[in-house]
Parts: C-alpha cells; sequence; structure tokens
C-alpha cells in the first residue's frame, strides 16, 4: 500500500499515480504480488506472474517474455516489479488511470425505427452503427465510404498514406507496446493467415497463445478474425458508446477481468407446487460472472432491469484493486429486449471475446494471448 | 390474634393437616380441595411443557397474531396441513414442518420440505457448506471455493484467468423461483452482509440491519454470526431442532414464535 502524500488515499503498491488526486506516486519495493502482476492490458499474466523491468520502447514485447512454465517461478522470485505506464496502451491517450474520467453522456434512447443490417438481415435500430447481431460497420456500408474512414479516430497515418492500395495488400496486425507506442508489425496475406504460438515471429514466445490460435481473412474489403478454438480466445475491442448485444455465454474483458454474462435460468418449481424460495426477485436480465477458471466463476452480480455499471471507483460493480479500469468503465443495460454491454469511453477499452468469427474493421484492437494489435488495413 | 394454619374441621374445630382424609379427631370427612395442597392452573395454556406457536408474521389469508396451541403430540404445519395451516403460501410444502414432543423437550421436525425451516440463531452458529441462512428479505447458501482450473493446457499453453485473492469459502444469494444472484467469495477468512459498507450490500432491502450478520472461518469450521441485527439472522436446520421459549422460525412467508411454558 502506498499512501498518498496529497490526499491520504491508499494506493496499491504498482500506481504510480495516486487513484485518488492524481498526484505521482513515490516509488515502491519489488516485492511480487499475489495476483494482478500489472502488466498492460496487451497481455495478461495469471497468478503471480511477473515481468522484467521496462524495455526500451525499441524492443519488443515477446523479447522480453520468454515466460514458459519452467522459467515461471524463477521469474517470480528475482523479477522486478513491472512499472509500466498501466494505461497507456492507445497513442492518443496516453494519460494514465489516475484522470477522472468524465461522466459519460448517457446512450441517447433507442428509436423504435429499425432497418435491415445488409450483411446478415437482422433488424438493427437506426442509432446503432454496428449490427448487433453480426457486427457489420453499418456506416461503411450506408455511406460508400472506405472501412478506414468509419472510426475517424483510428485512422493512423500508414493507412491513410496507401489508401489507394487494395486493403488486403497492406494489411497487418501492428503491435502496440505497453508503454503505448507501435511495435513491430506482422503482415496479413489476402488468402488468410493462421497465427499462434507455434507459427512463431512475434507470438512464437506468448504462452497465453494456442499453437493454433486464430485465423485472419478477408472477405472483400472487411477483415474477419476466426478463432481457432484457441484457450484464450480472440477479443475485439469495442466502440465507446455503441452497444454490443450480449447473448448468454458472451465472454467481455475489462482491464484484467474476464467476465462472463449469464441469461436467467431458474429451476422448475417442485411437483407439489411449491415455488422455489429466496430473496426478491427485481426482474434481473441475468448475471455476469467473473471467470476465475476454465468453467469456475468467482463473484457474480445479478443484473437488474435498469442495468449496471462497471467502474474502477463508481458504478453498481466496482474492481477498486485493478488499475487498468476506468474510474467508470462500462455498463450493462437491457434494450428493447435484448441485453447489451456499452463502453462508457474507458481508457484501456472494453474487449469482447470472439464468438467463432468476426469482422475486424479497420483500426480496431485485438487482444491475443499476452498482446494487443491494431489491425491495419 | 392469628389464623388457623391448617384446615379446620367444620365439625369439631380442630385443625386436620393436608393429607388426611377424614378429620383425626371427630372423623368427619375433610373436602377434596383441602385433602392435597396440589395447586391447579387457572387454564389449559398453562399446562408445563405445552408450547403454543404465535404468527409474528403471516400470509394475507392467516392474519397476524394467530396462536396455535401445542397440545397433542403431533402437530404437522404446511400449506395443506390441518392443524397448522397457511393455505395461501406457495413456499410451504404441502406438508412441511412437525412440531412435536420427546419426552418433555418440543422438537420441530423439517418433513422433507423445499424450502426448509430456519431457525433464529442466538449470537453465533457453526454453519458448514451447503447451508443456507436468511438475513432481512434475503437468503443464502454457503457453498465452497472451487478448485483452482486455471492451470496450464497439456500442449503448455497458460490459461489466463482473472485475477484471484485468497477466499476460504464464498457465500450466494438465492433469488425466489430459485435462480443464483449474487456470489461474493469472502476476503480470506471473513464476509460480512448488511445495508452497507459490507462485502455484500442490500440498500433496499427495509428488514436488514445496516450491519446484519458475518459469516467467519476460524480452523476448519464456520461460524455464522448475527451482529445484533433487529430482525436476526436464521438459520435452515438439518433433520429436527429442540425448540425453547422466544424461539423465532420461519416457514416460507411465515414468522412463528415459540412460547414453551417453563
Amino acid at each position: 500500500m502506498i499512501v498518498c502524500s496529497r490526499c491520504s488515499k491508499d494506493n496499491q503498491d504498482h500506481y504510480k499515480f495516486c487513484l485518488g488526486c492524481g498526484a505521482e506516486l513515490p516509488r515502491q519495493s519489488s516485492k511480487p504480488r499475489s495476483f494482478s502482476a500489472p502488466t498492460p492490458p496487451g497481455g495478461m499474466p495469471t497468478t503471480g506472474r511477473t515481468t522484467d523491468a521496462p524495455q526500451a520502447p525499441q524492443a519488443p514485447q515477446v523479447a522480453q517474455a520468454p515466460q514458459t512454465q519452467g522459467g515461471r517461478a524463477e521469474a517470480l522470485a528475482s523479477a522486478p516489479q513491472l512499472e509500466l505506464e498501466p494505461t497507456a496502451v492507445q497513442p492518443a491517450r496516453s494519460k494514465p488511470v489516475a484522470v477522472e474520467d468524465p461522466l459519460p453522456p448517457e446512450l441517447a434512447p433507442l428509436g423504435e425505427v429499425t432497418s435491415p443490417c445488409p450483411h446478415c438481415g437482422s433488424q438493427v435500430p437506426e442509432n446503432f452503427r454496428f449490427c448487433h447481431v453480426c457486427g457489420d460497420d453499418l456506416n461503411a456500408e450506408a455511406s460508400g465510404s472506405p472501412p478506414g474512414d468509419a472510426p475517424a479516430e483510428r485512422v493512423s497515418a500508414p493507412a491513410v498514406a496507401e489508401a489507394r492500395q487494395p486493403a488486403a495488400a497492406r494489411a497487418r496486425l501492428v503491435l502496440i507496446q505497453p508503454d503505448g507506442s507501435e511495435g513491430e508489425s506482422f503482415p496479413l496475406s489476402a488468402e488468410g493467415s493462421l497465427i499462434g504460438r507455434g507459427t512463431g515471429g512475434i507470438f512464437a514466445n506468448d504462452a497465453y497463445l494456442s499453437p493454433e490460435h486464430a485465423e485472419f481473412r478477408f472477405e472483400g474489403d472487411q477483415l474477419v478474425v476466426k478463432d481457432m478454438e484457441s484457450l484464450n480466445g480472440v477479443y475485439i475491442r469495442i466502440e465507446p458508446e455503441v452497444p454490443i448485444e450480449l447473448f448468454d455465454g458472451s465472454i467481455f474483458r475489462v482491464g484484467q477481468e474476464i467476465l462472463r454474462f449469464e441469461g436467467p435460468v431458474a429451476p422448475d418449481p417442485a411437483d407439489d407446487g411449491t415455488q422455489h424460495m429466496g430473496s426478491p426477485h427485481r426482474g434481473y436480465l441475468g448475471r455476469i460472472s467473473l471467470m476465475i477458471g476454465r468453467q469456475t466463476t468467482g463473484n457474480s452480480f445479478p443484473i437488474p432491469p435498469h442495468g449496471i455499471h462497471l467502474g474502477r471507483e463508481r458504478g453498481d460493480v466496482v474492481f477498486p484493486e485493478d488499475g487498468y479500469v476506468s474510474g467508470l468503465h462500462c455498463r450493462v443495460n437491457s434494450e428493447v429486449g435484448h441485453v447489451f454491454l456499452t463502453d462508457v469511453g474507458s481508457s484501456n477499452g472494453t474487449f469482447v471475446r470472439v464468438s467463432n468469427e468476426s469482422y475486424v474493421p479497420q483500426g480496431t484492437f485485438v487482444l491475443m494471448g499476452q498482446q494487443l494489435f491494431r489491425a491495419e488495413y | 390474634m392469628e389464623q388457623a394454619r391448617n384446615y379446620v374441621c367444620t365439625e369439631c374445630a380442630s385443625a386436620v393437616p393436608s393429607g388426611h382424609k377424614f378429620c383425626g379427631a371427630c372423623g368427619a370427612g375433610v373436602p377434596t380441595e383441602a385433602q392435597t395442597l396440589e395447586t391447579r392452573f387457572f387454564g389449559a395454556l398453562q399446562m408445563p411443557g405445552k408450547a403454543r406457536l404465535i404468527v409474528v408474521r403471516g400470509d394475507e389469508a392467516m392474519g397476524e397474531g394467530l396462536s396455535y396451541l401445542l397440545q397433542a403430540t403431533e402437530h404437522v404445519a404446511g400449506r395443506e396441513a390441518d392443524q397448522i395451516p397457511f393455505p395461501s403460501d406457495n413456499w410451504l410444502s404441502p406438508s412441511h414442518a412437525n412440531f412435536l414432543y420427546r419426552g418433555e423437550k418440543l422438537v420441530v421436525r423439517d418433513e422433507g420440505s423445499l424450502n426448509g425451516v430456519y431457525i433464529r440463531i442466538r449470537g453465533a452458529s457453526p454453519i458448514q457448506i451447503g447451508d443456507h441462512f436468511m438475513c432481512g428479505q434475503q437468503l443464502f447458501r454457503i457453498d465452497a471455493t472451487p478448485k483452482d482450473t486455471s492451470g496450464p493446457e497439456p500442449d503448455q499453453t497458460h490459461f489466463y484467468a482473472s485475477p484471484r485473492r485468497p477466499s476460504a469459502f464464498r457465500v450466494t444469494q438465492i433469488l425466489e423461483g430459485g435462480m443464483d444472484g449474487i456470489v461474493c467469495c469472502a476476503h480470506e477468512q471473513s464476509l460480512q452482509i448488511g445495508r452497507e459498507e459490507c462485502d455484500i450490500n442490500f440498500p433496499d432491502d427495509v428488514h436488514m440491519s445496516a450491519r446484519h450478520a458475518r459469516v467467519e472461518m476460524s480452523g476448519e469450521s464456520l461460524e455464522l454470526v448475527d451482529e445484533n441485527s433487529q430482525n436476526g439472522t436464521y438459520v435452515r436446520i438439518r433433520g429436527e431442532r429442540e425448540l425453547s421459549h422466544g424461539d423465532y422460525l420461519f416457514l416460507g412467508r411465515n414468522l412463528l414464535r415459540v412460547e414453551v411454558t417453563a
């Protein structure tokens, strides 16, 4: 615990800035922590895992994390505490955890007007930018603009410069290093690229990648990722204030936390007509549960009809010990009879685990294994 | 001047001690009331060892303040019971619980009901994994911490799990209809329940105290502790339980108080 000298708030040992007032905190001892080893959202060790101290920005992340099981105990004992800027994954928003997030503008109420998705035909409320069923980028198709133009803030310089080339030819995954700078790129071929721990390159030493983890391919101008039934999955960062529908079993990630949405399920009443007794049921939409093992969950919270907010400090469900979660991070609520997840402008983003396949719009952040990438094409 | 200390024979005015049927001096009969000094009760409710149940909170049909005198040897309560019926409470099984006397003792026995019989604990009570308990309007179950299933795969891929902290047990809220609600893992050895500032908080439960109860693991055993809450903490009985004067029981939505004549 570090006590802030300015506002006296208790802070976790690995914080560099005070959670209460944002003042810079003194450096702390390098005691290995039992959990929540501070890694960037780009890569998540499990319990007790630590990584080397920050490297020079040009050093690719993989070079410092060749931690297979054998080296693990050693690393635990000897590795100094990682002191990377926790939230500095996005170049555009390099400032840290300590920043008080502004209250999000409330999501405009959904109109009753819907129009069919050009890709899958589902009825989509008019103010949605992406289809809540298949994830298709509706703006891109509606306006006919190149996919790269849809999320304006995500367009990177190289993408604009090469705008005239076919998308597949310049497609690549750019490694985003823990300090937010860009690292190596991995070119994606138009025919499809299989990536994983077994495919080598920048993926070779990531113990959290399956040997064959994911496949990227093009469908027309759209990049598509397919999860090759990997252990830890492929996560895609969702746009702020764009609701994504959750289904029973949907998994998403906030900071270091893996959360699962579970639809409401109840046992049948007894044969003699006796109902199951219990706490008042306030019309819960389902629950969100913290995943702490393959099929085991830790804390769970039911979602009331008006929804819940998640954050480090504010909201109905808080993660005070996870420095990668924003003060107010995301919400889960119900619209038009479905349950949606919405990022409310978090610093590190909310990531949704891809169920089988998903479109990857230009500029999307993709989380695989311990590393964060940005898809450019 | 003082009063005679014994019964006085109406024939010869001699004193007759208790236990005599006839006057020792003149042989006249002694009335039965005077033959022994046995004291009788004003009413049957005072019979020693006999108990009654008072409905402190009942469903609409049965009202409150109703009392049942337990004069037989067995008394079945339930949704379709004859002796102690609660016809409109669908949380009660048709035959839910039996109040019976074992010698001098009154016991309640769960008749295999779906939802069980809950008794208010006095202070602290030992509790086990799988036990159910109630605070305010909330129903909970104690669960074991699941085995860690976050180890690596045979192909040496590590599993990424959310950070977890050491926890000796967990408490699961059970919602009306039987689905699980809040799950809260204990912070190491202890977990507190109340309206606010606890590990599980119910700001809108008006029957719960600010700090209501806590569950603690000490050594290998769990204990449920009522924190002097206003409405008490109730634990589901296993099988049968001896009752004493002043015990409170929940049968479904019905709260009963036990009165046993000393």
